[in-house]
């Protein structure tokens, strides 16, 4: 957050409001946890999940784990985001392409990729490719449908613009048409996170040897429910540090546009 | 076909500030048909270099066609045009347009906008815009986003932008549609004033009678697909609005709009729906 941002917001009273009903929920947690009210086997007091975290961390395991599972959903969004950014950007820009490829991808579009899963074990068995697979494909479309969107609705009369003022092919989509898109594209980015990490929870419960997802079905074996706590609490976590970054992005990039100023 | 109103009496001599840098038009029977509609049919027009020509005429009648044909956004359907007797592909970077709306990129900053498609190098690049910002009484405002300025502001930019390539053609679609009476003036000192230190063409598209004669050295009237009236107004500038003169010519150029009823059937739909950047 920036100052500029946080006007209304000096009070300590009102910053803290807004944190009082989680806190007071974790504080009965904690007591019906302690008091016996609620079985550890269904719900593990937040004192012992923290505790779970605390030995994980110290034991190092916590970060293999951590570590997997952030390299898996980067490469993914990576190699899907960028395919998707590249498709998109091209079946905007031309219409050969759009005719050529878009009537594919949304046939594409259209099955739920995690019904794949069932398919990707058996080409990749549990190896990293299926994964990767996985995350890419969940995050291909979101990106691929924002940018190309983004492309087809850049204002026509700043195109036009664009060219009276002698813009050749290549600065036209420099400075008017790939500008013009971001907004689009960057939403696009946003929800592909979403479904990034969504496609590893899945993909890494199913079929992995590390990673948060393992962690936490390893731990269900053996009823370590504080761990499996643990694990929901670190994927929100991730997803919230990745939202985060989508929003500074947003910011920094779109600084020009009202709406994020 | 052209319908000259009696000239005015002791007209002034023609003012000697045409140069060699304004563009000289040649408009050949030219023809643009939307579908069914014709819109302009055997237009014929010549400008000389240097010139300030206002378009006039009821909404509809086929202004912004002329200019966007002239400006090379759109091809005739039939005749000719040319630019110091070339063809007008070859005189593209002569001419600059200035839209109705300012059509500023709001991802860019005030100074960066004026730059674009500027082919220096950064600095230089900037260093250029900057001298067009002050020339419109802009540069302190050169870092900052477009969106913060005013209408009137925006346009000026726009005309920083359109006269930091030096044109030698200016084309001017109702660029001060939009904007008060007060700012409006002003923007006609400044346009005139450029003008005058320039030496450019200029085709000023407007609504209004009274900003064709404050401006112009000659008023055209497109009506019926042609030009029916081709008026010179040979009053000494700056012209006093209120002077009996100014209000005479007015009062002529008005009637001679209105003596015909309004052109049928006007569509407002942006006339670039289905363009695409690339195709
Ligand atoms: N791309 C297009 N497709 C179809 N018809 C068009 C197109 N562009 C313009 N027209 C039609 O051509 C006619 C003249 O349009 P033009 O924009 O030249 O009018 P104008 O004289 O500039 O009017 P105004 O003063 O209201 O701006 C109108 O009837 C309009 O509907
Ligand atoms: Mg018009």
């Amino acid at each position: 957050m920036t100052k500029k941002n946080s006007t209304p917001l000096h009070r300590p009273y009102d910053q803290i409001l807004p944190w009082l009903v989680p806190l007071l929920l974790l504080a009965l947690w904690q007591t019906g946890a302690s008091s016996g009210w609620i079985s550890t086997r269904i719900a593990p007091a937040p004192a012992a999940v923290l505790e779970a975290g605390w030995s994980l961390a110290a034991s190092g395991e916590l970060f293999r784990h951590l570590w997997a599972s952030t390299q898996r959903a980067g490469a993914g969004f990576l190699i899907g985001g960028g395919i998707g950014l590249a498709l998109g950007l091209l079946n905007g820009s031309f219409r050969v392409f759009e005719r050529l490829l878009d009537t594919s991808v949304q046939m594409i579009r259209n099955v739920p990729h995690l019904a794949l899963i069932p398919l990707v074990i058996l080409w990749f068995g549990i190896d990293e490719e299926g994964k990767l697979f996985l995350v890419a494909l969940g995050v291909f479309f979101p990106v691929y449908l924002n940018s190309f969107h983004g492309i087809r609705s850049v204002d026509p009369a700043l195109v036009e613009m664009g060219r009276a003022y002698g813009l050749g092919n290549r600065s036209l989509f420099r400075h008017v048409i790939l500008p013009g898109a971001l907004p689009s594209i960057l939403v696009g980015v946003r929800f592909a996170l979403g479904w990034m990490w969504l496609t590893l929870i899945v993909a890494e419960t199913i079929a992995a040897s590390d990673g948060i997802g393992y962690m936490a079905m390893n731990a269900r074996e053996f009823l370590q429910t504080d761990v499996v706590v643990l694990a929901i609490v670190l994927y929100a976590v991730l997803g919230k540090v990745a939202d985060a970054a989508a929003r500074w992005l947003e910011r920094r990039l779109l600084r020009w546009n009202t709406a994020y100023a | 076909m052209n319908t000259h109103l009696p000239p005015v009496q002791d007209a002034v001599a023609r003012r000697p500030h045409r140069n060699a840098k304004g563009v000289g038009i040649r408009i050949d029977s030219v023809g643009r048909t939307y579908g069914e509609r014709t819109v302009l049919a055997g237009v014929d027009l010549d400008v000389a270099a240097g010139e300030f020509v206002a378009v006039v005429g009821r909404s509809g009648c086929g202004k912004s066609t002329l200019l966007r044909l002239l400006a090379g956004l759109e091809n005739p359907d039939a005749g000719d045009i040319r630019l110091d007797g070339r063809p007008h592909a070859d005189e593209r970077e002569a001419l600059r347009i200035m839209f109705q709306d300012a059509r500023l990129l709001p991802w860019k900053s005030v100074v960066n906008n004026v730059a674009l498609g500027l082919a220096a190098g950064h600095k230089a690049a900037r260093a250029t815009a900057l001298e067009a910002l002050d020339e419109v009484g802009l540069a302190d405002r050169a870092d900052e986003w477009p969106t913060r300025l005013s209408g009137g502001q925006r346009q000026r930019v726009a005309l920083a932008r359109a006269l930091v390539h030096k044109p030698r053609l200016l084309l001017l679609d109702e660029p001060l549609g939009a904007l008060d009476a007060l700012t409006r003036i002003e923007m006609h000192a400044l346009i005139e004033r450029l003008w005058r230190e320039e030496g450019f063409t200029a085709l000023l598209v407007t609504h209004d009678v009274s900003e064709a004669i404050a401006l112009a050295d000659r008023v055209l009237l497109i009506e019926g697909g042609r030009i029916a009236l081709d008026q010179r107004v040979e009053l000494p500038h700056p012209r006093e609005r209120g002077g009996a003169r100014f209000a005479a010519l007015e009062e002529q150029v008005l009637r001679r709009v209105l003596q015909h009823p309004p052109a049928m059937g006007r569509s407002a739909a942006a006339p670039f729906g289905r363009w695409r950047w690339a195709a």
